[in-house]
């Protein structure tokens, strides 16, 4: 028996590859009160386990597969999983999360955590199956696409439901971008299917009878009822469901939220006909990542014909469309689809994939990368032939593609010749398909992020300035939106430090942060995990939870040697537009950077010359005695 | 004064009753963006981006005759 009354497994699964040994650990639960899952239970495990200093890929890193007393399938937003680990792109802290059903399937075999550690001395698949923990030969399974890896998987097993997460043949590569797929949905950033092929484990297969517990079922009852009202009547997730987040992107290219040309400009006015006719020719229905989402904002879609032709499959959605268009300033919607799908059978965050070829597109454009070099490749801007091609030699790491394999970042090292400047990251993060000069929360959150430069940490926040959501945070002290300029700088730190601590909490709860576009705020969360957990929680309190784990999280990449010279922007994502509906608006430029940054670091309680959080703040958080 | 407008997303449900089928309002000499917005009851709270003629305006730009409007606003996510 364990000690909670309910939403926990109380246990966690420890795989050592090394030995093949398997641990089943009971959990503590006054520190899961502190953390309560995903990654802010995993920001503990790995602080406390990964030693200083250690190669990602080698069998001294570990990966997290993390859940919460949230991830259910019965709970609205509850099919998601985390994937906590150090990253091969950036030696800091790596996160990445995954919608489907891996999530709630772990929870049903008994367990709230997964921890991977050493290495496999030949490539292995785990099959959880309740108490039942087997490893077997994935000698069979090199090589192949995530399609057929899942397929073979399953075969194999007599298990044609079963859950089943695994790397594509760029993971076994170790490309730093590489994916760890459930489906075609992605946990896609920070090269998490690097650091699961360094380990030789090539898939882990999950099912099980165990129901969790609820202390509180006729509480949960009451605010699921509530939530799913919520979410029948609210605009965004009724446009969610039919637009997908492609349907921003018109608005994003008005608004100049869509980095165009490897962050040329930031915005195009190439968007809206690109939608249509994603929308109007080549979507075919809605989907929903996990079993019984009530938004199923995901998108199913096909190209028929051509030399792009692409059979029925899950995506694009917003950030892959738009890495490969936007990005790389290709108008042929087919092409970008293709590579879209490309990427999730390979196994690449499309994200990141579309910003090295952007990166190559432009040393290509300055000379500093040659025809003769690339294999043949035309890497003009915007060709769409290049992509698919490009998309499987970074994910062979043949030719060309074993240098973009390993980001940006390091790419522009190896490369040199000023093409550093033509490298646009945070932290070794390829920066997403937002832009801050339009909205200047956004840069804040962009260079403090402690993954790297990402989209969703916090949730957007163009989503706050141009978009005016609160997310109903306004009664915890962040600013009306509507007072606020989405120009303006002064003030935006402060913001970014309450915007992070409470958006945070989706991914500490495994909850999908687009219903809180939807309406479901945080004093829902803590109402569902009150009723899940029999705990007594409110906002206030969740709020805690995610500045201590913002600080951990921060602590780690302390330890490995990040300061305040890591929270950069590149040069070029402060300027402005060199083209597009903003190159002459005066104010579409990012003037004091460092101000801001002051400004953040004062309201987090960090010094500021180091970016280090003061010992009065980790005596506030409990995180130092 | 006639000018074309076009709503998208979140904003389509605000052009019922009020923008013609030919996607055409008739505004009172002028009106700003702003007074369009009021005349399409769009709340005040919701993130607007205006295009006039393929250029982003502020709300307090004046229509014309003939302009071609486009109202965004945001779904999120992505």
């Amino acid at each position: 028996m364990n000690n909670f009354r309910g939403g926990y497994c109380g246990k966690q699964l420890r795989v050592s590859l090394d030995s093949k040994k398997i641990v089943k650990e009971n959990i503590d639960a006054s520190i899961l009160r502190k953390y309560l899952g995903g990654a802010g239970y995993a920001v503990k495990v790995l602080y406390d386990e990964i030693p200083k200093g250690i190669d990602p890929l080698s069998s001294g890193n570990k990966l997290m597969f993390a859940t919460s007393p949230l991830t259910a399938n019965h709970i609205p937003g509850g099919g998601s999983i985390m994937l906590c680990f150090k990253s091969p792109l950036t030696n800091a802290w790596g996160e990445s999360r995954c919608g489907g059903n891996f999530g709630p399937d772990l929870k049903k075999a008994g367990y709230d955590f997964l921890i991977i550690e050493g290495k496999s001395k030949e490539p292995v698949y785990l099959v959880i199956n309740d108490d039942s923990i087997e490893f077997r030969s994935a000698i069979g399974l090199m090589g192949k696409t995530v399609s057929e890896k899942s397929k073979i998987i399953r075969e194999e097993l007599s298990e044609p439901k079963i859950s089943v997460m695994c790397i594509g043949p760029a993971g076994e590569k170790l490309v730093k971008i590489a994916t760890v797929m459930f489906e075609h949905r992605a946990a896609g950033r920070c090269g998490a299917g690097a650091v699961m092929g360094s380990k030789n484990l090539l898939g882990i297969a999950v099912k099980g009878s165990h129901k969790t517990l609820i202390a509180q079922p006729e509480k949960l009852t009451e605010v699921t009822k509530t939530c799913l009202k919520i979410l029948r009547e609210n605009d965004f997730a009724t446009n969610l469901k039919k637009h997908g987040t492609t349907g921003d992107m018109a608005a994003n290219d008005a608004a100049g939220d869509w980095p165009t040309k490897n962050w040329h400009s930031n915005s195009w006015g190439k968007a809206e006909q690109l939608y249509n006719q994603f929308f109007k020719k080549y979507l075919v229905k809605n989907h929903g990542c996990y079993t019984g989402c009530p938004i199923a904002c995901g998108r199913i879609s096909e190209v028929k014909e051509g030399r792009f032709k692409t059979p029925v499959h899950e995506g694009s959605e917003y950030e892959s469309l738009s890495a490969f268009t936007a990005f790389v300033f290709n108008e042929n919607i087919e092409a970008a689809i293709y590579a879209t799908h490309l990427c999730n059978e390979f196994g690449i965050d499309t994200i990141s994939a579309g910003a090295v070829i952007a990166f190559a597109m432009e040393c290509y454009e300055n000379g500093i990368l040659k025809k003769e070099g690339v294999g043949g490749i035309d890497l003009s801007w915007g060709n769409p032939e290049a992509l698919p091609e490009l998309v499987r030699k970074i994910s062979l790491r043949e030719g060309i593609g074993d240098m973009l394999a390993e980001g940006v970042k390091i790419a522009s090292e190896r490369l040199g010749r000023g093409s550093e400047k033509y490298a646009i990251h945070g932290k070794g993060l390829e920066a997403p398909a937002h832009d801050p000069r339009s909205g200047k929360v956004l840069g804040v959150a962009y260079g403090t992020a402690n993954r790297g430069m990402c989209h969703i940490h916090p949730l957007e926040g163009m989503a706050y300035d141009s978009g005016k959501m609160d997310w109903g945070l306004i009664k915890y002290g962040v600013p009306d939106p509507n007072t606020v300029d989405r120009w303006d700088e002064k003030g935006k730190g402060k913001i970014v430090k309450i915007l992070q601590d409470a958006l945070i909490l989706p991914d500490i709860l495994n909850t999908c942060k687009f219903f809180m576009y939807c309406g479901i705020y945080i004093d829902h969360l803590a109402e569902f995990l009150s009723a899940v957990t029999g705990w007594n929680i409110d906002g206030q309190e969740l709020l805690k939870v995610g500045e201590r784990v913002i600080n951990l999280q921060r602590l780690f990449n302390v330890r490995e040697g990040f300061r305040r010279d890591d929270d950069l922007l590149p040069e070029r994502m402060k300027q402005k537009p060199a083209f597009g509906f903003y190159e002459n608006e005066d104010r579409c430029i990012i003037k004091d950077y460092e101000g801001m940054l002051d400004e953040y670091y004062q309201a987090r309680g960090w010094n500021t010359e180091t970016g280090i959080p003061t010992k009065e703040k980790l005596l506030d958080l409990e995180l130092e005695e | 004064m006639k000018i074309k407008v076009k709503l998208y997303t979140i904003l389509e449900k605000y052009a019922k009753g009020k923008v013609l089928e030919n996607d055409t309002i008739i505004l009172h000499k002028d009106t700003t963006l702003q007074g369009l917005s009021r005349c399409l009851n769009i709340p005040d709270n919701i993130g607007i981006v205006f295009m006039v003629n393929a250029s982003v305006h502020d709300k307090n730009y004046r229509l014309h005759e003939g302009d071609e409007v486009k109202v965004f606003s945001f779904i999120g996510g992505g």
